[in-house]
């Protein structure tokens, strides 16, 4: 029994493909499997091999850090669930080479370093990749340090006790995580002359760092050991969490693409909703007949299932091949910029393809196809005998319960896709009720229009014939105003999304960073610069300092367990005073210092009176770092500056953006208080190509100040935006494809319809003209309300994802208002009158089903 | 409301049998009871020796399976399937060896083994109504209901119909039970039985109709 309905369901399914109903569920599900798999895919491969990279940047899976060196039980431990360990000791200490001294940031480094890539030195043979430190009695120094004590390959320094050749200058470090913490140049040894230098003495400042490399299983298994290592106040940096900032690009990018994969799904699945119904109407014949020839209603379901089944199989074939070329197609678009290969792809997306396509079968075909049951053998004698469709209700029900589903498993958060959800549907609630009385409106507008115009004869007409099949046009009419809402959003998130980026890299982003600069030569050095840079920032003043207690505690008995270690209580940090907020800040929590105008305010005070000690100051924190630290408005902070001991209060929480290559700062003073410190100051600028002489010229008459020059960073991060740009753009096409798919689908469904329609006008005497137009006619007022309610739609739904997922500022977008209703008229209009071409050549006879029930 | 009412029939099998009625009389309410594809208000059905009553809507098409043919006044062929395939159709619900074989056999008593591979639309009226026919004998059934089988039909072409349907009948030693309104048809039919208001009654079709007159 169950052998021959097989065989029968797939003979009917090779039968089937010859028509247009089977063949847009065809397409719609191969939409729906490649954009998933294909983003699946990518994601995968990508969110594996920035992990990689991430790693690279770091140093290592996991590095731990603290004052002294790690114990051996920790390393067994750790070793134990299979990672392997490398040593690196960092510390400042003074260096020289004859009667050169200069302060040099030092990092010795054992013979595994480094655990990922290669460092790039120059040996004497020009730049080499190197994939690993110096050897011992040797170091390497980066060009900065060579110029600044005039040292050549083969020189000897003196590092602490000891001696050691310069056997390379080193251009990029295999584990360089950028930040500007430490503004002394490198200088890189092994570890083994560590000793002999005599520099690690109890109670110097040196940071050990154990550097571990391994799977992600391992550091799954050490994350209860990681815990009690924070608690301990060890800095513990996990690969997944203290991810470089290569930008928040790549990571708006990701929730781009999987957004857009959804809208695909979504979209695929309208197209499946809708050629299912004419499916199960084309096929309402061969059931009843079926029925009479003795098949049982449980046989029809089964017949009919598998029929689909094997659609939908095959259709996840075909998409998953589709989905792994565009993969592939991604892959190279964007490959130049990731420093990494990517591991090969994997077999999960594959199955989430097979998934999605069964997913969408079932909840935007099922109630539908279940109508095919419920057909009654008689129907072969009385062929009005249809059964009721199934309710709308019923249909975008289930529908929404499976998209849902998909929602969670792609979003992996319930909440969000219940929230997703719930908005959706009384979104689609609110949508029916509007589409209805827009539909309404526009009907009574279309009627009174008065002329005898052809076209407007034409409008009257194809208005009618809108309005006589209220239901079936206010079904096209959500399918048509989702599907335009879905490709809207694609494009203006794309669009919003590529001028944040652009907004944020402007061409003149500063290139260079100037560091140290003393107070006694802020003058000149900007008498120096102003004239030949295109932009450059404030000049801020920069004072060290540590954070020693917070609400009169110590910060390690306050903060969350977690951030014992975290960077900001190790090390000092360096803070600034501004009068006015800087450029690119936003305050988030409290409100910026009071102005200078306000005589009884603190600053007033200051200006009559020496500053007390004890007197609390208001500063400015960093929402990321008050977050970490569990700190907020009103908390009292201690720092300690030289000798002295400042208290502070947070007036006021920033946000602001890592990624501007702008000095920023995570603690603001108001001017009054810092200036008696020593302080230096820095500032960003950006230098146009014609200018590089200036260089020169900054070293020689400012040798204390640092320059570092972050052209290759910013060249870095504008490939990455510029070819993420080009993914987004194909994943777009792709959300159009999907688009166009479900226009077709729409279409085909209701040709039969219209094909009497037209046929009864042709009898009444219309000519060919006449009919063309009112096709045209009636498709474009549908595709006109539905660019309107699709306008609505993208706007609510894209001021709700930059507020919650994009994180970026909602904005009107009014061309919207005018592209997509004028748009819809006119593309389904156009492709409407497209597909209806064949119907209009066909004599009404044929249509109107005279000749045989072809 | 009531179309059918104190009406009785029984057919024995081998006998072919005519219903003649206006439109509208309740012929075809009458054939759809007979089939088993529609229930009674009120009264008994026996198909094959089965009360239909006690069966529910499966019970009977499980009962139609194979041993029922059907002719259709519009032929009901599938228009996405080839002449061939229309055949086969019955044949797939009950599958058996060599069906295929036995399908184009059957195209070819009705005269179109050369037009196998057509679809209906590329066949004419008389051609699909021998497609339906040989789609209602492939399963060597006991009992063809035929529905007004030349209604759709030129005269002409209703005649070869007509001769072709009761060649295979005579040849198979089917049942026939045949609904019309062409006199002609009805004549060759063992008995004759008219529907008058929701009754049945024994019926002498004219001696000389073009087919084309209602009753």
């Amino acid at each position: 029994m169950s052998d021959h309905n097989w065989r029968l369901a797939a003979r009917s399914l090779k039968r089937d493909i010859r028509a247009a109903d089977v063949r847009a569920l065809f397409v719609a599900l191969v939409l729906a499997v490649a954009a998933s798999t294909m983003i699946a895919f990518f994601l995968d491969r990508l969110e594996r091999g920035l992990e990689r990279q991430a790693g690279q940047m770091l140093g290592g899976d996991l590095v731990l850090e603290q004052r002294q060196p790690f114990d051996e039980e920790l390393r067994t431990r750790l070793e134990q669930v299979g990672f392997v360990l490398s040593d690196q000791v960092d510390l400042v200490s003074m260096i020289s080479r004859g009667e050169r001294f200069q302060p040099a940031s030092l990092k010795a480094v054992d013979d595994v370093y480094p655990h990922y890539g290669v460092s790039h030195v120059d040996r004497g043979n020009g730049t080499e990749e190197i994939a690993s430190g110096p050897p011992p009695g040797e170091a390497w120094a980066d060009p900065r340090l060579a110029q600044l004590i005039e040292i050549e390959l083969g020189d000897r320094v003196q590092v602490g006790q000891t001696e050691l050749t310069i056997s390379g200058i080193i251009e990029r470090e295999a584990d360089q995580s950028g930040g500007f913490g430490n503004f002394n140049p490198r200088l890189m040894l092994n570890t083994a002359d560590l000793e002999a230098t005599g520099l690690v003495q109890p109670g110097a400042r040196v940071d050990f760092e154990l550097l571990a490399a391994g799977p992600p299983a391992a550091l799954e298994q050490v994350q209860g050991l990681l815990a009690g290592l924070r608690r301990d106040g060890v800095d513990v940096r996990d690969v997944r969490v203290d991810r470089p900032q290569l930008g928040n690009a790549l990571q708006r990018a990701e929730s781009y693409l999987g957004l857009a994969g959804l809208a695909a799904v979504l979209l695929a699945g309208v197209a499946v909703a809708m050629s299912t119904r004419r499916y199960v109407e084309r096929h309402l014949d061969t059931a009843a007949l079926l029925r009479c020839f003795g098949a049982s209603q449980y046989q029809l379901v089964v017949i009919f299932s598998l029929q689909l089944l094997g659609l939908a199989l095959l259709a996840s074939v075909v998409g998953a091949l589709l989905g792994l070329i565009g993969q592939a197609v991604l892959l190279w678009l964007l490959v130049s910029f990731l420093p990494m290969t990517l591991p090969p792809p994997g077999i999960m997306p594959l199955w989430l393809g097979i998934f999605t396509a069964l997913a969408v079968l079932v909840g935007f075909a099922g109630p539908t196809l279940l109508r095919i049951k419920q057909v009654s053998a008689l129907k072969v004698l009385r062929r009005e005998l249809d059964p009721l469709p199934p309710s709308a209700w019923l249909v975008v029900g289930v529908a929404s319960i499976v998209f849902g589903g998909l929602l969670w498993l792609y979003s992996g958060s319930f909440p969000l896709a219940l929230a997703l959800l719930i908005g959706g549907a009384a979104l689609l609630g609110l949508l029916w009720t509007i589409s209805s009385l827009l539909l309404n409106g526009l009907l009574i507008v279309v009627q009174r229009m008065t002329g005898g115009g052809e076209w407007s004869q034409a409008l009257r007409l194809g208005g009618k014939q809108l309005a006589r099949r209220k239901q079936a046009g206010l079904g096209q009419l959500l399918a048509f105003s989702v599907t335009f809402f879905a490709m809207a959003m694609i494009v203006l998130v794309r669009g919003d999304l590529l001028t944040t980026w652009q907004d944020q890299l402007p061409e003149d982003a500063p290139n260079y960073f100037a560091i140290n600069i003393q107070p006694s030569e802020r003058d000149a050095f900007e008498r120096v610069i102003a004239p030949r840079v295109d932009t450059q920032s404030t000049l801020y003043p920069m004072v060290r300092g540590r954070i020693t207690a917070i609400n009169n505690q110590a910060p390690g008995d306050v903060v969350p367990p977690d951030a014992r270690g975290d960077g900001s209580l190790r090390r000092e940090l360096n803070l600034t005073w501004q009068a006015e907020l800087p450029e690119g800040n936003q305050i988030v929590a409290g409100q910026w210092f009071t102005t200078l105008s306000e005589p009884q305010g603190w600053m007033g005070a200051v200006e009559a009176t020496p500053r007390a000690v004890d007197e609390s100051v208001p500063i400015s924190v960093e929402d990321g770092l008050a977050e970490r630290l569990g700190l907020g408005v009103g908390d009292e902070l201690t720092f300690s500056v030289g000798s002295d001991t400042i208290t502070t209060h947070i007036e006021s929480l920033r946000s602001l953006n890592w990624d501007s290559f702008n000095p920023n700062f995570f603690v603001i003073f108001p001017p009054g208080i810092l200036e008696s410190f020593g302080h230096s100051y820095i500032t960003a600028f950006h230098l146009p190509d014609s200018e590089q002489g200036l260089i020169r010229q900054l070293v020689s008459d400012f040798p204390g100040v640092s320059l570092l020059n972050v052209d290759a960073i910013l060249g870095q991060v504008r490939d990455v935006l510029t070819q993420v740009t080009r993914a987004v753009e194909l994943v777009l096409a792709l959300v159009l494809l999907a688009g166009i798919s479900v226009l077709y689908a729409a279409l085909t469904a209701s040709r039969p319809v219209r094909a009497h329609e037209s046929g009864l006008l042709r009898v009444f005497g219309a000519g060919n003209r006449m009919i063309s137009r009112v096709q045209w006619a009636e498709y474009a007022l549908l595709g006109f309300t539905s660019g309107l309610m699709g306008a609505a739609l993208a706007e609510l739904a894209t001021a709700g994802l930059y507020l919650y997922w994009l994180d970026l500022t909602p904005r009107l977008h009014i061309g919207l208002w005018v592209i997509l209703p004028l748009g819809g008229a006119l593309l389904i209009g156009a492709i409407g009158h497209a597909l209806s071409y064949s119907l209009r050549r066909q004599a009404p006879a044929a249509s109107l089903g005279l000749i045989g029930e072809a | 409301m009531t179309i059918l009412h104190n009406l009785s029939l029984s057919v024995v099998a081998g006998e072919s049998v005519a219903i003649l009625g206006k439109s509208g009389s309740g012929k075809s309410t009458l054939l759809g009871l007979l089939a088993g594809l529609d229930t009674p208000s009120d009264g008994e059905l026996t198909l094959f020796g089965q009360p239909l009553s006690r069966l529910d809507e499966d019970g009977r098409a499980a009962l139609r399976a194979g041993r029922v043919g059907f002719v259709f006044q519009n032929f009901q062929l599938l228009p996405t399937l080839s002449a061939l395939e229309n055949v086969l159709l019955p044949l797939e619900l009950s599958p058996r060896a060599g069906e295929n074989q036995h399908a184009s056999q059957w195209l070819e008593r009705v005269g179109l083994g050369e037009r196998t591979d057509h679809l209906p639309k590329q066949l004419s009226g008389g051609e699909q109504q021998r497609v339906a026919i040989a789609r209602a004998f492939v399963t060597d059934p006991e009992l063809v209901f035929a529905d007004e089988p030349t209604g759709n039909l030129d005269p002409d072409t209703g005649a070869q119909i007509i001769d072709l349907l009761f060649t295979l009948n005579r040849e198979a030693g089917t049942t026939l039970i045949l609904v019309t309104h062409d006199h002609a048809l009805a004549r060759r039919c063992g008995r004759c039985l008219r529907l008058v208001n929701g009754q049945l009654e024994p019926f002498q079709p004219a001696a000389i109709s073009n087919g084309g007159g209602d009753e």
